[in-house]
C-alpha cells in the first residue's frame, strides 16, 4: 500500500506543475466582448439611421448671463528639483552654450515664489464664448534657438497659422504628434515654414526636433481662446469666461501623473472644486467678479 | 478491481484533465482591446467591457467579420479572408488573413503575432491607421492601391514577402481585411478617447456608462462623429495622392544634364535646407541620428517610462503620509491601493508589448528602398517624409501648403538618392561636406 501511494505521488507531481504553469503564463489581454449584449448593441446601431443634425448642438445649454475671470496661482509643495542638462548628441557647436548643454524644462519651479511654471489650465466646455475669446488670426512665431524651442507650452486656437521658425544656423524639423493634427516638415537653417492646426485636441500634442530628439515641446490647439499657461510664479489668468455656468476646467502639466498628464490633486483645497482623477475641476464664476484659486501642488503630483 | 490498477487511474485523471484543461487549442479566436490604451488612461472594467460589447456590434468577431453600411466595406471580401483556413468544394481557399498574414500581424492586425518578436522592422500594427509606403499626403490615408502595391510588392529588406502569386481575388480580400482591421482599431482608440473624455463619474457619483441602446446621443456620436471621422479618413485618400508637377519632372536627361543633377542634389543632402545628412549620415550610410523613435515604438517607449516611474511614485505618495492629517491618511491610502493596481495593469499589459526599438534612418548606398524604387516613390518620400516616423519631408505638408524644397530640387535629390549605391563611399574628392555643419 505504501508503495502504491508513492507511485502515485509520483503522478502527481508533472500533474500540478502543468497545472500550475497554465499553458505559458500570459499579461492579462482585456475582457472579451458579450455576443449577446453586442447584438442588441448592432439594432440599435442599426435602427439609427444618421439622423442628420439632432445632437448636432448637443452640449451644455446656456443658462447664465454676464462674464468672469478665473486667476489662480500653483506652488510646489517641496524643495525645487534641479533640471539635468539635455543630452545633446549632435551639432555641440550650436546647441550647446560654452560647451554647455541647456537646462531641461520638465518641472520648472521658481525658487523664490515656489511657483510652478508651465502648467495648462483650459476650459474644456464653454456654453458660451466672449468675443474676445474667439478663434484668433494672429500669426503666432514658434521659435527654435541653441536647440530648444523658445516656447515650451503653447496653446493657440484651431485656425490659427504658426510660423515654425529655425533661428540656428543648422536645420531642424518639427515633429508635431497630436492625435488629431500631425505635421512634419524641415526647416532650413535661418528660415521658417508654416503651420495651420485644423482640429482641436483634448490634451497638448508633443512636439519635437528628430534630428536633435531631445528638443521637446507641447502644443494644444483649442476651439476658443479659454486657455492660459502659468508663468514663473505659478500664476495664471482667464478672463471673460461665462457666468453662472457649470464650467469645467482641465490642468495638465508634461509630467502630470494622471493619464495624459492631468494634474491630479487630491488636498483639501482641491476636494473643494471636485478635482477629478483626469485633473480637472469645477467651478462657477459670479459675473464682473474674479474668482481667485490658490493651490498647492505635492510633489506626488508629478512623475519622476 | 480498483485496488489492482491504482496507477492506471491516476493515469486517466492526468489525462483527462490534459482534455479538459486544453492549451489553448480549444480557445476561441477573439479580438482583444488595446490594453495599452486602456491602461495609459485608466478606463474602468466596466468601461472596457462596454467598449468591446459596441465594438463586436460594429465590426462582429475574427470568425464572423460584420460591417456598418458606413464603412463602405465589402463583406463579401471580409468573409472570404477572415475566419479559420478552410477549402471549399470548387477548391477555393477560405481565411487568408490567418492564412498569410496573421503570424506576423496577429489576430487583432496590431502586429504582434508570434512571430512578430523575432522580426527587425516590427510588422505593422495597422491599429492607427497610418501606414508608411503609400501616395498620399503624410497625415493622410493609404489608398486602396497603395495598400495593394504593398502585398503585391512585398516591403523590400524586411520580413513582408510578395503576395503577387496569389490570385488577384485574393490579394483583393486581403487588402479589404486590412483596411477593415485598421478601421476597427481606429474605432477602438476613438471609443477609449470618447469615455475617457465625455463621460466617467456623473454627478451621482456613478459611472456614466457607454449605452447606445438606451442612449441616442451616444448613438449619434458613435455612428456619426466617431465612426463618420474615420471613414472620411479613407475616402479623402485618393484625393490626397501627391501628384508631381508634370513640367518639373525629369525626362530624357543627356548624361551631362544628369551628373548636373545629381550634383545640386548632392549639395542639397548636405546643405541645411534638406538636412539629409544629419540622419542618413555623411556617407549615406543612414548612420546619423539614431536615437529617435517611429510612433508605434514610441508609444510603447512612453507607456515603459510610465511604468518604470509608479514604483517611485507609490514610494513619494507613501513617504508623504507622515505630515498628513487621519482625513488626508485615509484619502492617500486610497491613491495607494489605486497606483498599486495601477502598476499591477501597466507590467501585466508591458508583458505583452514588444521591445521598443530606435528608428534607424535608411541605408541608402543598398539601392533597397522600402517603399518602393520607382523615381517616383522616392520622390512621394522626399515630398512628404514616412509617416509615423522621424523622416520629414520637404514639400508642403497638405495641399496648397508652403514647401521648404521646390518641386526641382526634389528630384535632385531623387537623382543624388538613386546615384548613392554606385557612389563609391571612398572618394572623398567627389563629396564636398561642409563639416561645419556636422559636429
Amino acid at each position: 500500500m505504501i508503495k502504491q501511494s508513492k507511485t502515485c505521488g509520483l503522478w502527481l507531481v508533472p500533474c500540478v506543475v502543468w497545472l500550475a504553469s497554465g499553458c505559458g503564463e500570459r499579461g492579462y489581454l482585456g475582457p472579451v466582448a458579450n455576443s449577446h449584449t453586442a447584438i442588441e448593441i448592432r439594432k440599435a446601431l442599426d435602427t439609427f439611421s444618421g439622423s442628420a443634425g439632432e445632437g448636432a448642438t448637443a452640449g451644455v445649454a446656456s443658462s447664465g448671463t454676464g462674464w468672469g475671470t478665473l486667476r489662480g496661482r500653483f506652488t510646489f509643495d517641496a524643495a525645487p528639483p534641479t533640471m539635468a542638462p539635455y543630452d545633446v548628441t549632435k551639432d555641440l557647436a550650436t546647441c550647446t552654450l560654452d560647451g554647455k548643454p541647456p537646462l531641461q524644462q520638465t518641472l520648472l519651479v521658481d525658487s523664490a515664489t515656489k511657483g510652478i511654471k508651465n502648467i495648462v489650465v483650459f476650459v474644456r466646455n464653454a456654453p458660451r464664448v466672449h468675443e474676445s475669446a474667439g478663434p484668433s488670426k494672429e500669426p503666432i512665431i514658434f521659435d527654435q534657438k541653441e536647440c530648444v524651442f523658445v516656447t515650451h507650452v503653447l496653446p493657440l486656437t484651431v485656425g490659427q497659422s504658426l510660423q515654425l521658425k529655425n533661428s540656428d544656423n543648422v536645420g531642424h524639423n518639427t515633429n508635431i504628434r497630436g492625435k488629431k493634427n500631425t505635421f512634419n516638415q524641415t526647416i532650413p537653417a535661418g528660415a521658417s515654414v508654416p503651420f495651420t492646426p485644423q482640429k482641436e485636441e483634448a490634451l497638448p500634442a508633443p512636439m519635437n526636433c528628430s534630428i536633435h530628439p531631445w528638443m521637446s515641446a507641447y502644443m494644444l490647439p483649442r476651439e476658443n481662446g479659454y486657455y492660459a499657461v502659468t508663468a514663473e510664479d505659478g500664476t495664471f489668468e482667464i478672463p471673460h469666461l461665462p457666468a453662472g455656468e457649470d464650467l469645467e476646467i482641465q490642468v495638465w502639466h508634461e509630467r502630470g501623473t494622471g493619464p495624459g498628464g492631468g494634474v491630479v490633486l487630491s488636498t483639501p483645497e482641491a476636494k473643494e472644486y471636485k478635482w477629478s482623477k483626469k485633473g480637472r475641476f469645477k467651478v462657477k464664476l459670479e459675473p464682473d467678479k474674479t474668482k481667485e484659486i490658490d493651490l498647492n501642488v505635492p510633489e506626488t503630483a508629478f512623475r519622476s | 478491481m480498483t485496488k489492482h490498477h491504482p496507477t492506471s487511474e491516476w493515469i486517466a485523471l492526468v489525462a483527462v484533465l490534459l482534455v479538459v484543461g486544453g492549451c489553448g487549442q480549444s480557445e476561441q479566436v477573439v479580438f482583444r482591446l488595446n490594453m495599452r490604451e486602456v491602461v495609459s488612461n485608466q478606463i474602468e472594467p466596466q468601461y472596457q467591457q462596454q467598449i468591446v460589447n459596441v465594438i463586436e456590434a460594429m465590426f462582429g468577431t475574427p470568425d464572423g467579420p460584420s460591417v456598418m453600411p458606413e464603412m463602405k466595406l465589402d463583406i463579401k471580401h471580409l468573409k472570404f479572408a477572415a475566419g479559420p483556413v478552410w477549402d471549399d468544394q470548387a477548391g477555393r481557399r477560405h481565411g487568408l488573413y490567418r492564412k498569410h498574414c496573421a503570424h506576423c500581424h496577429g489576430i487583432n492586425g496590431d502586429g504582434r503575432g508570434p512571430t512578430a518578436l523575432f522580426l527587425d522592422p516590427y510588422p505593422r500594427d495597422y491599429r492607427p491607421a497610418v501606414f508608411k509606403f503609400k501616395s498620399t499626403y503624410n497625415p493622410a490615408r493609404p489608398t486602396t492601391n497603395d495598400l495593394h502595391r504593398t502585398l503585391m510588392n512585398g516591403v523590400p529588406g524586411t520580413a513582408m514577402p510578395s503576395f503577387a502569386l496569389l490570385p488577384p481575388a485574393e490579394v483583393a480580400a486581403l487588402v479589404e481585411y486590412v483596411k477593415y482591421l485598421s478601421m476597427r482599431g481606429q474605432m477602438e482608440t476613438a471609443l477609449i478617447g470618447y469615455v475617457f473624455d465625455e463621460l466617467g463619474e456623473g454627478d451621482d457619483g456613478n459611472l456614466i456608462p457607454l449605452d447606445p441602446v438606451n442612449d441616442s446621443e451616444q448613438r449619434n456620436v458613435i455612428v456619426d462623429e466617431l465612426l463618420g471621422d474615420i471613414v472620411t479618413g479613407w475616402e479623402e485618400a485618393p484625393e490626397q495622392v501627391i501628384h508631381p508637377d508634370p513640367d518639373a519632372i525629369p525626362v530624357d536627361k543627356s548624361s551631362a544634364q544628369w551628373a548636373a543633377s545629381v550634383d545640386k542634389g548632392r549639395t542639397l543632402f548636405y546643405g541645411t535646407k534638406a538636412n539629409c545628412v544629419k540622419c542618413h549620415g555623411p556617407t549615406g550610410l543612414g548612420d546619423g541620428q539614431q536615437d529617435d523613435y517611429n510612433i508605434w515604438n514610441k508609444a510603447v517607449m512612453t507607456f515603459e517610462e510610465a511604468t518604470d516611474s509608479l514604483p517611485n511614485q507609490i514610494k513619494t505618495t507613501r513617504a508623504s503620509m507622515k505630515k498628513m492629517d487621519k482625513e488626508q491618511t485615509v484619502a492617500t491610502k486610497e491613491d495607494l491601493v489605486l497606483l498599486h493596481r495601477s502598476l499591477t495593469d501597466h507590467r501585466e499589459v508591458l508583458e505583452e508589448l514588444l521591445p521598443p526599438r530606435n528608428a534607424i534612418p535608411r541605408n541608402l548606398r543598398q539601392g533597397m528602398f522600402r517603399g518602393g524604387r520607382r523615381p517616383l516613390d522616392i520622390y512621394r518620400k522626399v515630398y512628404t517624409g514616412i509617416a509615423g516616423t522621424p523622416m520629414p519631408g520637404g514639400g508642403p505638408v497638405t495641399p496648397g501648403a508652403k514647401g521648404t524644397l521646390s518641386d526641382e530640387e526634389i528630384w535632385q535629390l531623387v537623382d543624388y538618392v538613386r546615384s548613392l549605391p554606385f557612389e563609391p563611399a571612398s572618394q572623398p574628392t567627389r563629396l564636398r561636406i561642409n563639416y561645419d555643419v556636422l559636429n
